[in-house]
């Protein structure tokens, strides 16, 4: 199920390494997000805690510890998943990016897992892309990962070839 | 012989009570010389039978001495005269005769006419008989339909006709109230026009026409996606400007190797 690109700067560049800003955006977006999941399990949590114990209704507050860790695997199985399942969480899917290995294929679960752990351990990273020539963050370069720009709607695991258009794209269309 | 009726001779009275003589005498002398004429007829018939071929030799001498005496009593006696007063008075008894029959048929006619009861006669006329025994068939046979059609003037009919006036004499509205719509109406059997009408066959071409899916994901889609690709092309302008910017502070030639994957190293 693809979609006409009507902007042609943006169809030339499909598939092409994304930059800096677009992922930062992403990424944002992907904090958010993680922060919204952590705040739902502690919503989940005391209205557990509610129920099982009765009033007051309030959060749990949790040790600082485990906030933080609580926070990072809640991001890390988040991004984990959705990098592994269909390339682009839900930053990505905003930014249109998609995150493929070195022949742009769909990231495995294990390679996915390491890169989410990094990222979430070691975000400064993430600057790295200023630098590279690639365009490629410190995780990337490690994992051997690439994020690339894909507005296309595809389905899982259906990462376009490489050199390949990520989709078909009908000429004339503007 | 002829027996006069008693009313005949009470004509020859006058209406005081005398006789015409003159006339009695004319009639005498008239009835006279017929008795006469009759008898001596008779008699010379009877002579003619007796006596023919010696009489009738010795006739013709006679007949020319007759002729002879003719001749001269005609010149002296003034016949002529006479016979002309004979047909005078032949041609005014013709004439009395003739209007005595028209009388006597007028007459004659009224009394039967008295006698005849018309709506008997017709009574007893059995028309059904008299239908009975025309042979329309054989009427209708003999008429030829193209000859009468070919004698109509149609166009000189036609052209006599003023369409104009007779639509200006029909009152349309009044014709119209008295139409009733809904009973035509409810004669129109809408389920059966229906019937004929192949819906599911319809629908399926107007949707095979229509690519309804295109349009509801266009519908759906088109708002939140131009949104958000006026967002992502933002993103990839400010990603170019950026590595610019990095580069020229890096000092680096050259431009960056973004390209699509394959001009990456094999892992």
């Amino acid at each position: 199920m693809n979609r006409d690109i009507r902007h042609a700067e943006a169809r030339a560049l499909q598939g092409h390494r994304a930059g800096f800003a677009s992922r930062v955006v992403a990424d944002l977006v992907d904090l958010g997000v993680a922060w919204l999941l952590g705040l739902s399990a502690l919503v989940a949590a005391g209205v557990v805690g509610y129920l099982l114990t009765g009033p007051p209704l309030a959060l749990p507050v949790l040790p600082n510890w485990l906030d933080a860790t609580a926070g990072g695997a809640i991001a890390v199985g988040y991004l984990t998943f959705s990098w592994s399942a269909t390339g682009r969480s839900v930053g990505k899917q905003v930014a249109g990016l998609r995150v493929v290995d070195r022949r742009g294929q769909r990231l495995s679960l294990r390679r996915s897992f390491a890169r989410a752990v990094l990222y979430v351990l070691f975000p400064i990273g993430l600057l790295w892309i200023l630098a590279s020539r690639r365009n490629a963050s410190l995780q990337d370069l490690v994992v051997g990962t690439a994020v690339v720009y894909d507005w296309a709607y595809q389905p899982a695991g259906e990462a376009h070839p490489p050199g390949d258009a990520p989709s078909p794209r009908p000429a004339g269309s503007s | 012989m002829l027996v006069p009726l008693p009313s005949e001779l009470a004509d020859l009275r006058a209406r005081d009570g005398r006789v015409d003589m003159p006339r009695l005498l004319a009639a005498a002398a008239l009835g006279l010389a017929v008795e006469a004429q009759r008898r001596s007829l008779d008699t010379a018939a009877a002579v003619a039978g007796r006596f023919g071929w010696p009489l009738r030799a010795l006739a013709r001498p006679a007949v020319a001495v007759a002729r002879g005496s003719v001749a001269v009593a005609r010149h002296h006696l003034d016949l002529d005269l006479w016979a002309a007063r004979g047909l005078a008075e032949q041609r005014r008894g013709l004439e009395a005769a003739v209007r005595a029959v028209r009388a006597l048929i007028a007459a004659l006619v009224a009394a039967v006419l008295d006698e005849v009861d018309l709506d008997e006669v017709v009574a007893r006329v059995d028309l059904d008989q008299v239908v009975a025994h025309v042979d329309l068939d054989r009427i209708v046979d003999r008429i030829n339909p193209n000859q009468i059609a070919a004698r109509i003037d149609l166009d000189g009919i036609v052209d006599r006709v003023d369409i104009d006036a007779i639509a200006q004499r029909i009152d349309l509205d009044a014709i119209v109230q008295r139409i009733d719509l809904d009973a035509v109406v409810a004669r129109v059997d809408i389920d059966a026009i229906l019937a004929r009408v192949d819906l599911p066959g319809l629908t399926v071409q107007v949707i095979d026409e229509v690519d309804l899916g295109e349009i509801i994901r266009e519908s759906s889609s088109t708002m939140a996606s131009e949104t958000v690709d006026a967002l992502r092309v933002q993103g990839m302008r400010v990603d170019g400007l950026v590595s610019r910017i990095v580069d020229r502070i890096l000092q680096r030639e050259g431009q960056r190797q973004t390209g699509p994957l394959d001009e990456a190293p094999p892992p």
